[in-house]
């Protein structure tokens, strides 16, 4: 084989290569590796950094969804007793103003019950006073005398009765 | 004729005679082809450079970063924390092979790893290596590596010849593959070109295809042999950190 035969090159390929070699990796370790390494670097730290923002943004994307979560629900209990409390209120509202009503009726009932007796009395005063005047006069026609006062009273009384009763029926 | 030798295209001439203190120092075939693989290498790093690096890389800058980061993961799994300090001369290794072991396939071309002489002496320098850095690490403990853990004492005088033979063997052993890995290749290829140019023309096709075939497979190859020398090297310079 030529690769043990060629002595004479043996030094030759030996030396050069080795020289060859140290000359690329000066060359290589000064231009081109610190470069590529400290991009690999900074984009590995730029990944770590990403990935731990968006698990930080996770975090308090996560918390501020427990703090709305909480806060919902404490404004859906405040709702609640809100809407409670104004049903209540609308009852008692609707209750106080019932009873308001069934009171003024029952006083407009009572008033309307005295002013109907007082009408009443005024009338059947009156129809007396009518009727007292009326009865007297047709007794004196019928007579043709002067009755006596007590006569009149008597008889006044008596005539007065008689239509208060027949009306009395009447009603 | 080289269809009549298919070692012939191993061997070397001179085409730029020097001698130095009476050694011979010629530059021949090979030499140009290894200079114009690092040559290769070393434009596109730096065009990968200059071009500026970008957070969001280009297809070149993608390339060169997938090498970086194998390299930078294998120097990590094998020697550990302290690796990366050994980064360049891994990662400018494994460039120099890959780039020797292609450049080889060009028609016409050298592969200089194919000269048992070069990986022998890649080899020897990476062993002495080893050895400086294990000194210089552990001091005399470094000797401990030749007792593996465990061995009861009884067996320590027999462990450490076998323990020296194994580190003997270790730089033979990363040489040879290299070099008998690129000799079978490129041997198997020029047998088949030689078929191809002295079979007839109706079955000539035959070992055409196959040369296709195998060159594609050499490129893998020229990559794989890359990665086990580095490797192994890194194992080596891991296990002289480590101790075990």
């Amino acid at each position: 084989m030529p690769q043990f035969e060629q002595v004479s090159v043996f030094a030759s390929l030996g030396f050069w290569s080795v020289v060859s070699f140290i000359l690329l990796l000066v060359l290589l370790a000064k231009f081109a590796f610190p470069p590529i390494l400290a991009m690999l670097e900074a984009r590995e730290n730029k990944i770590t950094g990403d990935i731990r923002g968006a698990e930080d943004l996770k975090a308090e994307a996560e918390k501020l969804k427990r703090d709305f979560e909480a806060q919902l629900k404490t404004a859906h209990e405040k709702a609640s007793t809100i809407v409670q409390l104004a049903s209540e209120e609308a009852r008692k509202i609707q209750e106080k103003t019932l009873d308001e009503t069934q009171a003024k009726c029952r006083q407009m009932q009572k008033e309307t019950e005295h002013e109907i007796q007082t009408s009443r009395n005024q009338i059947l005063s009156e129809i007396r006073g009518y009727v007292s005047a009326l009865t007297i006069t047709s007794a004196e026609k019928i007579l043709k005398r002067v009755l006596t006062e007590d006569d009149k009273k008597r008889l006044v009384d008596e005539s007065i009765d008689e239509v208060v009763k027949s009306l009395e029926k009447q009603a | 004729m080289s269809q009549e030798n298919p070692l012939h295209h191993f061997e070397l001439e001179p085409i730029v005679p020097i001698e130095v203190m009476g050694i011979d120092l010629s530059l021949n075939k090979a030499i140009f082809a290894m200079w114009g693989g690092m040559a290769i290498v070393f434009i596109l790093f730096m065009l990968v450079v200059k071009g500026g690096l970008k957070t969001i890389p280009g297809k070149m800058q993608s390339i060169a970063e997938i090498f970086m980061e194998f390299i930078k993961g294998m120097v990590g799994e094998f020697i550990g924390k302290e690796g990366m300090k050994y980064f360049p001369f891994v990662a400018t290794l494994f460039f120099f092979i890959m780039c020797c072991n292609l450049i080889g396939l060009i028609p016409g071309s050298y592969t200089i790893t194919s000269q048992l002489v070069v990986t022998g002496t890649f080899a020897t320098i990476i062993f002495i290596m080893t050895l400086i850095i294990g000194f210089a690490k552990h001091g005399a403990h470094f000797l401990s590596i030749l007792v593996p853990p465990g061995v009861p004492k009884i067996m320590i005088p027999v462990m450490i010849p076998i323990e020296i033979i194994s580190m003997l063997a270790r730089p033979l052993s990363l040489s040879v593959r290299l070099f008998a890995n690129m000799t079978a290749g490129h041997t198997v290829l020029a047998v088949l070109f030689g078929l191809v140019l002295s079979a007839p023309g109706w079955i000539s096709w035959m070992p055409f295809g196959f040369t296709i075939v195998i060159n594609g497979l050499e490129i893998a190859i020229a990559l794989i042999q890359a990665y086990i020398f580095t490797t192994l090297t890194c194992v080596y310079i891991g296990d002289v950190i480590k101790l075990h």
